[in-house]
């Protein structure tokens, strides 16, 4: 119990939330829809499932955290146009089997009502697409593949919509970034460092190389692979070293980017290679396991990585969404590592789920009403402020994922809270409860939010 | 010619692997001779360190196969648990002391009543479980975080034992007699279990594990570079201490497991159970007990080696994979082989690493050569390294 009393104090002290507890919660901030049509005695079921116990257990659990407190949040107050919310899912283990078994049950048992499902992962997205436009179901997913947003072309919508950009579109916008950029990266060339799954994989593509190749950054052709269990990846950062990369790139979470950041250390090449990576590296959790290799400077290993960040965080607490999300985190007594991109979007999830779903019984009529080709149409003329700013939703002209972006740098707080920590002597340094001390993580943007460059199905 | 074939079959087949021997071996000659001397250097390093820990993971399912013929698949999340035990200790500043009693009373309660629930009947056996049980909660919680690796030496300790008999007694004790094949597949369900408690108890973050950290400036031990060598190896090469240690630790087991099994009488005992469990039984060992100290001892080896795994990389349902990457290790060494364990682990480690040096965005060193190396041995040498080589009488 002292523990998660220490972690929520450093949530408290992270999120900036502890003037706003000691007010009333505040109210949901998102300027819904008006509802036309009264629904008590009514249930919506918020249908998902994913990996919850295999290899992306560590993030993915969050995603029920969330889920579980919004819809206690919303049948705490009636329930949504009076109808109660419920969550339906199942643990896939991250297994393609599990996932197709699970989309067979909840289709046979659920039937008409299914209409719109929550994915986690781009697998599983991939597996489904096909299956999902036959059935008419309409899915959710954070950052969909290519092939699982737009089909093997590229060029094909589906029924899939993702609420980060593509993460090649990620790596184009970094490749953007790094080009305007000369005097921080005088002769950029990027190397790959990540890990060997389709996720992994995004932005090795030719197309990726070529673009960035345009934008005067070489991008290596040979991306250096490593596993979630290698203890030891200095052979694979010193591959892309010796290939000339001044700058590693990473499409991994937790331990992977902490993994690298400790071998540039070890190798003394800390200031000489900049690290980067996909949105997921800007995670809490990335922040919180690259503590255990500190810098030359006294900092965490991780401190200075670069990342996108197409959404508010955390730190950003003049944003009502965040306010808000940060509120519920603490009322709910969430621990510290739960503190991440999965409980931040599930929370924004939810709302463009209600959102969609209202609009579309509003213009229906009524809930029996609704069809997954009904939400999907509201979907697509959707653009729509996410918990009135957590990010921007908007899929019209054929658009399945998020186009704006924004590049974040990783620090750690100084002590008067005001902005990142030079060195150790100012670094906001917190008891961890076990006798260590903690440094804070923050992330700071580096650039406003702009439009990401589409390199799908070149 | 077809006859010739057919007559010098044998020879044949031999000179072919010879000549794809030969072949490989001018080939990954032919690529490492365009590395420098530091990365072959610190390619070997950190194949041999990281082997070791594999080594360790591999030591504790040959211990089980040793002792009881079963693979135990279950090894990989013996090892989250011990861990994750661990952790519960290492982190808090305040053990609970309802918590630390429950689990050194039922560790007590499990050894106790190895042999039969009835002997708790006996006066002088209760009062040894109430004072074991004692003595493991006092160690447990007495003085402070200063004395946290205590507190988590213990409670892994106490854990894995727990862990190692109840495994054994509600599980693979039920099936002695029964074809081995039942047992193994009991493993991969107390895997399933072990996964479900796991997530139930500990959750799915990822947690950070501080036992491999400087206590003045609560960071990672810094590596050792080899200075004294740059010149000579035309770069730098490092020694990572956390490795170091796993990897000491990894050898004084391999010396007290080798020393155990040739010198005890329990060490023998076990390796004549492994034989024949029924004729060990008839011939007055004590089966049961046997089993059941292998188990416990598994269990033991698998938490420290969730512990070393942990504290390298972090804690997750992800370690229990290390197991599964170690198996290569297991059946290259000899499925019996204590010396094998740490062979096959040191073996496949470096494999590893070269295949990654050589080829990394094809996943060689992980996906292909450590299988490879092992089909190649495994033609030669069908039981391994060091496995024994088994006569059958039909």
């Amino acid at each position: 119990m002292k523990k998660h009393g220490i972690l929520l104090a450093l949530l408290l002290v992270i999120g900036g939330a502890l003037p706003s507890l000691a007010q009333d919660m505040m109210d949901y901030p998102a300027d819904m829809s008006e509802c036309e049509v009264d629904l008590s005695g009514e249930t919506i079921n918020i249908f998902h499932f994913g990996d919850l116990s295999g290899p992306y257990a560590f993030i993915t659990q969050p995603i029920v955290s969330a889920l579980t407190d919004a819809v206690a949040y919303w049948n705490g107050r009636g329930g949504v146009c009076g109808a109660e919310l419920a969550q339906v899912y199942e643990d896939t283990g991250g297994s393609r089997e599990a996932a197709q078994s699970a989309y067979d049950r909840f289709t046979s048992a659920y039937g008409d009502e299914l209409d719109l499902l929550l994915l986690y992962s781009s697998d599983d997205g991939e597996l489904l697409r096909e299956q999902l436009a036959e059935d008419e179901i309409v899915s959710f997913i954070s950052a969909g593949s290519i092939a699982s947003l737009y089909g093997e072309d590229g060029q094909t919508p589906g029924w899939l919509f993702a609420s980060n950009p593509l993460y090649i579109n990620q790596f184009g916008f970094f490749c953007q970034f790094v080009a305007a950029s000369p005097e921080l990266f005088p002769d950029p060339v990027i190397g790959f460092v990540t890990w060997p799954n389709a996720f992994g994989r995004s932005g090795t593509e030719p197309a990726a190389r070529e673009y960035c190749g345009g934008l005067g950054v070489e991008v290596l052709a040979e991306p250096q692979f490593f596993l979630p269990t290698d203890t030891d990846i200095l052979t694979q950062v010193q591959n892309a070293i010796d290939g000339g990369a001044n700058i590693i790139y990473t499409n991994s979470l937790a331990s992977g980017p902490a993994l690298i950041a400790s071998a540039l250390v070890d190798l003394g090449l800390e200031e000489e290679i900049t690290l980067a990576g996909v949105n997921w590296v800007m995670d809490t959790t990335v922040g919180l396991l690259g503590q255990r290799v500190l810098k030359s400077n006294g900092l965490p290993a991780v401190d200075g990585m670069l990342g996108s960040m197409p959404f508010r965080w955390w730190t950003e607490q003049d944003n009502p969404a965040v306010q808000f999300v940060t509120q519920q985190f603490a009322a709910n007594n969430r621990s510290l590592p739960e503190q991440n991109i999965a409980y931040l979007l599930t929370w924004g999830a939810v709302d463009s789920i209600l959102e969609a779903t209202i609009r579309t019984v509003n213009r229906t009529g009524s809930l029996e009403a609704v069809t997954g080709a009904e939400i999907k149409s509201t979907m697509q003329s959707m653009d729509y402020a996410v918990l009135g700013g957590l990010m921007q939703h908007r899929y019209e002209d054929g658009m399945r994922d998020a186009t704006m972006n924004r590049i974040a740098v990783l620090k750690y707080a100084n002590t008067t809270m005001t902005g990142p920590a030079t060195g150790p002597d100012d670094a906001l340094l917190i008891d961890d409860g076990a006798g260590g001390k903690l440094f804070l993580p923050l992330v700071v943007p580096l650039s406003d939010f702009m439009e990401v460059p589409q390199l799908r199905g070149q | 010619m077809s006859e010739f074939i057919y007559r010098n079959k044998q020879q044949l087949t031999w000179a072919l692997y010879a000549v794809a021997t030969v072949l490989l071996v001018l080939f990954i000659g032919d690529q490492l001779a365009g590395k420098k001397a530091a990365r072959i250097a610190q390619t070997l390093i950190s194949g041999l360190l990281v082997g070791g820990v594999y080594g360790l993971v591999a030591l504790g399912i040959v211990v089980i196969n040793k002792a009881s013929g079963v693979f135990n698949f279950a090894h990989g999340w013996m090892m989250v648990v011990g861990g994750m035990i661990f952790w519960s200790f290492f982190t808090v500043s305040e053990i609970s002391l309802a918590g630390a009693g429950l689990l050194s009373a039922a560790t007590m309660l499990m050894i106790m009543t190895t042999v039969s629930y009835r002997d708790l009947l006996k006066q002088r056996n209760l009062a040894i479980t109430a004072g074991g049980a004692l003595a493991l909660t006092a160690l447990m919680t007495v003085g402070g975080i200063e004395l946290r690796w205590l507190h988590a030496l213990a409670g892994t300790f106490a854990g894995a034992i727990l862990t190692g008999l109840a495994v054994e007694r509600f599980t693979i004790r039920p099936l002695i007699g029964q074809p081995l094949f039942t047992a193994v597949l009991m493993t991969l369900a107390v895997a399933e279990v072990l996964h479900g408690v796991t997530q139930i108890a500990w959750g799915t973050v990822e947690l950070n594990l501080p036992v491999f950290v400087n206590p003045q400036t609560n960071s990672r031990f810094k590596p050792i570079r080899l200075e004294a060598f740059r010149e000579a190896l035309d770069g730098i090469a490092i020694i990572r201490v956390e490795l170091v240690i796993a990897f000491v630790l990894a050898l004084l087991a391999f010396i007290g497991f080798i020393l155990f099994f040739r010198y005890t009488s329990v060490g023998l005992a076990m390796r004549a159970t492994s034989e024949d469990q029924q004729l060990a039984q008839s011939v007055g060992l004590r089966v049961r007990v046997i089993l059941a100290i292998t188990w416990a001892v598994a269990a033991f080896l698998a938490s420290i080696a969730g512990v070393l795994q942990g504290g390298a990389v972090g804690l997750s349902l992800n370690i229990s994979f290390v197991a599964l990457r170690v198996f290569p290790a297991v059946l290259l060494g000899g499925l019996e082989s204590i010396t094998g364990a740490l062979a096959g682990g040191i073996i496949i480690g470096i494999v590893e690493q070269f295949g990654t040096l050589l080829n990394s965005s094809e996943q060689v060193g992980t996906n292909l050569a450590p299988y490879a190396v092992l089909m190649l041995v495994l033609v030669i040498r069908p039981d391994g390294l060091f496995g024994q080589k088994r006569i059958e009488r039909i």
